[in-house]
């Protein structure tokens, strides 16, 4: 494994998007960002732009006014990157899933631009900020 | 005045045009008026019995579409609701109160763009909350809505 | 041939770039610490950079091609080239009439170059950055100046790096006003809190960096870290004497390094930011004036 991939596994940039959630995933994230859980010494870094993340976090079941917006975000993120599914919704759009305004579960929208994408569910209503953290280690198992 | 005083009032102006008078608690009348009287009713209410418009609901039941206007009394603690079914579901039309009620604007347009229901009068028929290219002619929160491709 | 070591290795590029580095890791640790929480691994900083350099570079549209790739570049040369020198003038007593001139200047390259790489990016977000860092970097020069006049007035006029090394400028009254101006003054140089304006990240997303990804962001990360271990050795040469390489003095100028880095990041911990105006408001107002005083107190000896 190259040394940039090595040092991928141990500075990983997230940039956080709420595409239509309820936003209780969001607090969740935010929760995980204060100084209780400290992600940064795992190297974890919260970024204002998508172009400087490794990591996009996503919440929320998309509606049809989002989808697009998300599919421009992933497209500006450079590639390594990982998408991660935060919460029910954005898995599967949870008790959304019959609504008229949903866009596809979040998998469904990423893999129509990039097949070979590495999307990370984690599931939960909101998730505990220790099941995300689960899911970043495993995630960077995986890369 | 109080409230006995004020639905005294509300029955002695709209005398013949109340179908259904409901005291369902004491803090929430329903009163039942054909869809053509609809608009006199809530000018009533807003004009001269000092109602604030709370919102307005739109129901798709079996033998109609139901709208819901509420008007909180709050002189007198209470909601009055003015329920008017109009009976046919292809082309449904009543007037629309955002002439004199600006806080309706918005209520009515999305009631129009969910439910169908052509309000006449209306300043700004625009849509409010469906993304741009929903088709026309599907209204999401009918019954016999099926979802729409895409 | 020696001159490119030196640029290079040691005390330009590798060296700047590597205790820069190791400068940023103490100013995580010491952030984390204040917050009650631990901090990042030591090497945290270098895998930060190495991460950055194995991820694709995207050049948006709407920007200038080179204007935006040359931009961080021009950055970096100007920091390593103040570290050649001022390293220069400290360790060997290498110096020329009018270097500390030739640094002052070049201390604004990295600030030019963050201006020219948020206007090359064709991004409204990241013009208003830009414009901002502008405004940023006229305040904050005056009062810089005119404090590092009040040095050179108290060294008698000299130009000379070397010369400061030799005396203490802050053992009058005039060299300390000069020296508590001149750390203000860095504090926005590096672009930190309470000064950190153009790159207010809740705010303006990344300010200018906002369509930089990859290698030059890199580069621009790097810069900041070069500079945050630059600026306190710059201070350090003209206001408290330098650093002696011989026996003891290496500890004492190490010290005296670490003291102003843990001034600088304490401060950066217990503040809120400015907003632009203010920060205008605050360096041609009160702290203009402090400068000034300096420079008469300096002038009549004290």
């Amino acid at each position: 494994m190259s040394i940039f991939t090595k040092a991928l596994k141990k500075s990983i940039w997230v940039y956080h998007m709420a595409a239509s959630p309820c936003n209780n995933c969001d607090i969740e994230i935010l929760d995980l960002l204060t100084p209780r859980f400290d992600v940064e010494r795992f190297g974890i870094l919260l970024v204002g732009s998508p172009r400087h993340a490794d990591a996009l976090l996503i919440t929320g079941y998309i509606n049809r006014h989002v989808a697009p917006r998300v599919v421009e975000v992933y497209k500006q993120t450079p590639k390594p990157c990982v998408v991660f599914a935060v919460g029910t919704c954005a898995c599967s759009m949870g008790i959304f899933a019959k609504s008229y305004n949903a866009a596809g579960p979040l998998d469904k929208l990423i893999r129509s631009v990039d097949p070979d994408a590495l999307i990370v569910y984690v599931p939960g209503c909101p998730p505990k900020p220790e099941a995300i953290i689960s899911a970043v280690v495993k995630a960077i198992s995986a890369l | 005045m109080t409230r006995e005083e004020l639905l005294q009032k509300v029955k002695a102006q709209l005398n013949d045009k109340i179908l259904n008078f409901c005291e369902l608690s004491p803090k929430r009348v329903y009163i039942t008026v054909p869809p053509e009287d609809a608009f006199e009713a809530c000018r009533f209410l807003f004009e001269e019995c000092g109602g604030r418009l709370v919102t307005a609901s739109g129901v798709d039941t079996p033998d109609g579409i139901e709208i819901l206007y509420h008007f909180g009394m709050d002189g007198q603690g209470m909601v009055l609701t003015v329920k008017t079914k109009i009976p046919t579901r292809e082309d449904p039309k009543i007037r629309s109160i955002a002439t004199f009620l600006p806080g309706a604007l918005w209520i009515e347009r999305e009631i129009h763009e969910m439910l169908g229901v052509e309000f006449e009068g209306h300043p700004d028929p625009r849509r409010l909350l469906l993304p741009d290219d929903w088709p026309e002619g599907e209204y999401p929160l009918r019954r016999d809505f099926k979802g729409v491709e895409g | 041939m020696r001159y490119l070591f030196d640029f290079l290795i040691f005390p330009g590029f590798l060296f700047t770039a590597v205790v820069g580095l190791v400068a940023s890791w103490v100013d995580r640790k010491l952030t984390a610490r204040v917050q009650w929480r631990k901090g990042p691994p030591f090497l945290q900083p270098f895998y930060d950079i190495l991460k950055l350099l194995g991820k694709e570079v995207i050049v948006p549209e709407g920007s200038k091609g080179t204007g935006f790739l040359t931009a961080p570049l021009i950055g970096l040369a100007g920091v390593t080239l103040v570290s050649t020198i001022l390293w220069g003038a400290n360790l060997w007593g290498r110096a020329f009439v009018g270097d500390l001139i030739v640094v002052i200047y070049l201390l604004t390259l990295p600030s030019l170059a963050i201006i020219l790489g948020g206007a090359a990016s064709g991004n409204p977000i990241s013009g208003l950055g830009a414009s901002r860092e502008m405004k940023l970097l006229l305040s904050y020069e005056l009062p810089f100046l005119l404090a590092i006049a009040t040095a050179i007035i108290k060294l008698g006029g000299s130009l000379r790096l070397a010369d400061y090394t030799e005396t203490l400028v802050v053992g009058s009254v005039s060299g300390v006003i000069a020296f508590i101006v001149t750390l203000l003054c860095a504090q926005a140089k590096l672009g930190l809190v309470p000064f950190d304006i153009p790159e207010a990240e809740q705010e303006i997303m990344g300010g200018p960096l906002i369509e930089y990804s990859g290698a030059p962001l890199a580069a621009f990360k790097l810069t900041k870290a070069m500079m945050l271990f630059v600026l306190p050795v710059f201070l350090m040469t003209v206001f408290l004497g330098g650093f002696h390489p011989k026996g003891i003095h290496i500890l004492w100028g190490t010290l005296k390094y670490v003291g102003i880095l843990i001034v600088i990041v304490l401060l950066r911990n217990t503040n809120p930011r400015l907003r632009i105006d203010q920060a205008m408001r605050w360096f041609w107002g009160p702290w203009t004036v402090l400068a000034l005083a300096g420079v008469v107190l300096a002038l009549l000896g004290y």
